[in-house]
């Protein structure tokens, strides 16, 4: 042994007489890493420069306009967490989204995806009515439902009108605190939960058949059978979701922005929407910079959450 | 002799385009809003390219012209005329030094032949000339003339007979003031700045802007109650819930069909007036917000302004057309053609005499105002931006009961001790 180790080059430049080795890491270190280099260049550029550098403004005192920049250290993270209520209320309500967005949709789009896969005939018909919302621009969609939900001409109003009554639908659902944050992710599911039937039925369909006639045979009735059969059949896809809305709703922007700009009185506010706020209407660059990075943190750990579930044995 | 033909043929043709290949033309560029205030401003803008064909005016239109031309000027690009919403905007820029100062220019250039004096101050950052203001602003009370004239009323000059008037409004079946901020949250502003004018006076909110008193002044926090008095009784949109969903077509169709009395609103409406009220065939009128003594007093602001990217090529072609951009001539053309709140120049009584008296009047009052301390100030003009977004943000939370008027005011006066600290305050004209 010892003398066969003696011949094989060790060093990086031994290696590089050595034809074999010569082509081996042509062919697996070197011609991937040119192939890859355009697109790591470009993402240096465009994602991996910029958080540091959004890292970096977090800890300044940075206005957005020129480059007048002092370091101010964790004064901005000391300010977010210990002196702004507003931050406090903006989180609650992120979490308060991200609860609505991890069960209602996903219970809808199991349901119906469930249902979707036993129909054999004109089932894709439904699939394109249940998924054309999710083709709309969220403007068109939020305007759309800013009419809608409107109290004096919109549905809630004619209800009131053919039924005879008084404001008892036709209410202001944008404009109370107490229904603005569940209106607008009402109107943003409207829009979303479509596209979580599709994977959700694109997964149930991949499921073989075998598996729910053995669960047949053994006596199982439809409950059972989506318990032992289907959610687990389906399990990948529904825990990446998870995983993927929970991070989502910490960047929930649009659909507030569009319909209230967090209002009335901070009841619709949202991390991202208190962040925009900062970074372009307050000139607080800085401190807007510290809540992109708080969001991120969020996000990096619901990440490990996951990561360290499917590292302990979980089939995700 | 072919060639020699040829070679003279050239000569001619070279010499003919000579002049033309020589002539430096400089092109000035502007970015502005897509939409119909560029459909009619556009057009007689461009007219400057006709006063001198070696400078020319691009205009580039932008869908979200502000946020796009400080990301540019930021970057070192952007257009040669920075336009911003507001002084306070102007300050951070110079402060960075992304926009020229420009009193050489104004200098030059006559600016102070036609530009009113307190209106150049305005553009004032650290003693030198950084924007040029444009698009004078008041608030008013438009109102509905045949609904007056019906239930026999006339428009209120103090506060007491606004309170009289609006019981008689609510007792009609109608709403008092056709209002809502679904499609502009920072509409509450307006209603915080004429109030505070309005019921605690112009001096006393000069006052707290240079820092004499505080904001929780008892004045200043009672034209706060007040505001939020009438919140409550439902007479701005009918309603607060109603009043957070009311959009800007509720406005304007419920005052000009009269099912709303009246409406608080700013100059700039009175090109939408002018068209709703068209469609209705009903008649509009305004008078001045009423206040706690009947005094008529105009809260002032600038719509927007105009300054130098200090990044242009060729400074001194922007600032020429600025100078003819803000000329009497030009401003006045602007506001009979399209109704534009002119810049706060000298605009000459016979354009006056082309518009509607009722609008002529305006201009008039608030030109007399301004001359005879009578004017207060607009929130978005002359407050700093922490503050300012706080005003229009935080009212809200007292509308839906989650503060008390003393605790906004309290709240406000902490963000604004820290902005007047730091110096961050737009220059205000002194009474």
């Amino acid at each position: 042994m010892a003398l066969l180790s003696q011949n094989k080059p060790t060093t990086f430049f031994e290696k590089l007489n050595d034809e074999t080795w010569r082509r081996k890491f042509l062919r697996n270190v070197l011609i991937p890493w040119i192939f890859i280099s355009p697109l790591l260049i470009i993402h240096l550029y465009v994602v991996a420069i910029p958080a540091v550098q959004g890292i970096y403004m977090s800890l300044t005192d940075w206005k957005g306009v020129g480059m007048n920049v002092n370091f101010v250290g964790l004064e901005n993270y000391r300010e977010l967490f210990f002196e702004d209520e507003t931050f406090g209320k903006a989180l609650r309500n992120n979490i308060t989204w991200m609860i609505f967005f991890l069960t209602v949709p996903f219970i809808l789009a199991l349901f119906c995806a469930t249902m979707l896969s036993q129909v054999r005939r004109g089932g894709m018909l439904y699939r394109s009515i249940l998924f054309v919302p999710y083709v709309l621009a969220s403007v068109v969609t939020a305007t759309i439902w800013k009419n809608l939900l409107n109290p004096q001409r919109g549905i809630g109003a004619a209800a009131d009108n053919i039924l005879g009554l008084d404001g008892v639908f036709g209410i202001a659902y944008l404009g109370r605190t107490e229904t603005a944050l569940m209106s607008i992710a009402f109107i943003d599911n409207w829009q979303f939960w479509g596209f979580l039937m599709i994977l959700f039925l694109a997964a149930m369909q991949s499921i073989p058949p075998v598996l729910y006639d053995a669960a047949k045979i053994d006596g199982a009735n439809r409950w059972q059978e989506f318990r032992h059969v289907t959610l687990p059949g389906i399990r990948p896809i529904l825990v990446f979701m998870f995983m993927m809305v929970a991070i989502f709703s910490f960047l929930a922007f649009d659909y507030i922005f569009l319909l209230t700009q967090g209002g009335p009185g901070g009841a619709s506010e949202v991390i991202a929407t208190q962040l925009y706020k900062n970074a372009f209407f307050r000139f607080q660059a800085g401190y807007g910079a510290a809540q992109g990075v708080v969001i991120s943190i969020f996000a990096g750990f619901i990440i490990l959450i996951f990561v360290t579930v499917k590292r302990r044995g979980w089939d995700i | 002799m072919k060639s020699v033909k040829l070679l003279f043929a050239i000569a001619v043709l070279v010499l003919a385009l000579a002049p033309v290949g020589a002539q430096d033309v400089t092109t000035v560029s502007m970015w502005f809003s897509e939409g119909s205030t560029l459909d009619c401003w556009g057009p007689i803008m461009l007219e400057f390219n006709e006063v001198d064909p070696s400078v020319q005016l691009e205009i580039v239109p932008q869908a979200d012209t502000w946020n796009v031309t400080r990301t540019a000027v930021a970057g070192g690009g952007g257009p040669d005329i920075v336009r911003t919403p507001g002084p306070s905007f102007v300050y951070e820029m110079a402060q960075a030094g992304l926009i020229l100062p420009m009193d050489t220019f104004a200098e030059s250039m006559g600016w102070g032949d036609f530009f009113f004096d307190w209106a150049l101050d305005l553009g004032l950052v650290d003693g030198q000339l950084y924007s040029l203001s444009d698009e004078l602003e008041t608030l008013v009370m438009y109102y509905n003339v045949e609904v007056f004239e019906a239930n026999g009323w006339t428009p209120p000059d103090t506060m007491d007979e606004l309170n009289a008037l609006a019981e008689e409004v609510e007792a009609a079946g109608l709403t008092v003031f056709s209002h809502g901020n679904a499609s502009w949250r920072p509409t509450n502003e307006h209603f915080v700045g004429e109030y505070w004018t309005q019921v605690a006076g112009p001096h006393k909110v000069y006052q707290a802007l240079s820092g004499e008193i505080p904001w929780t002044d008892e004045s200043l926090v009672g034209a706060i109650e007040l505001l939020d008095a009438h919140m409550q009784a439902g007479w701005y949109g009918g309603g607060v819930d109603l009043y957070f969903t009311n959009d800007g077509v509720y406005r304007r169709t419920s005052l000009a069909e009269g099912s709303a009395a009246m409406n608080i609103e700013g100059s700039w409406a009175i090109r939408g007036t002018v068209d709703y009220f068209g469609e209705s065939g009903m008649t509009w009128d305004w008078v001045p917000v009423p206040s706690h003594d009947g005094t008529d007093y105009y809260t002032i602001g600038m719509g927007n302004t105009s300054s130098i990217n200090a990044n242009s090529p060729h400074p001194e072609a922007a600032a020429q057309f600025l100078t003819w951009y803000f000329s009497p001539a030009t401003q006045g053309k602007m506001l009979t053609s399209c109704l534009k709140g002119p810049a706060p120049v000298a605009i000459g009584a016979d354009v006056m005499a082309e518009l509607d008296p009722r609008i002529a009047r305006l201009y008039a009052e608030l030109s007399d105002a301004s001359a005879n301390d009578r004017y207060g100030y607009t929130t978005w003009t002359f407050w700093p931006p922490k503050s300012d977004v706080y005003i229009y943000e935080e009212v809200e939370r007292v509308w839906t009961g989650e503060i008390t008027a003393m605790e906004y005011s309290a709240g406000l006066q902490e963000l604004f001790a820290e902005e007047l600290a730091a110096g961050d305050i737009p220059p205000i004209p002194t009474r």
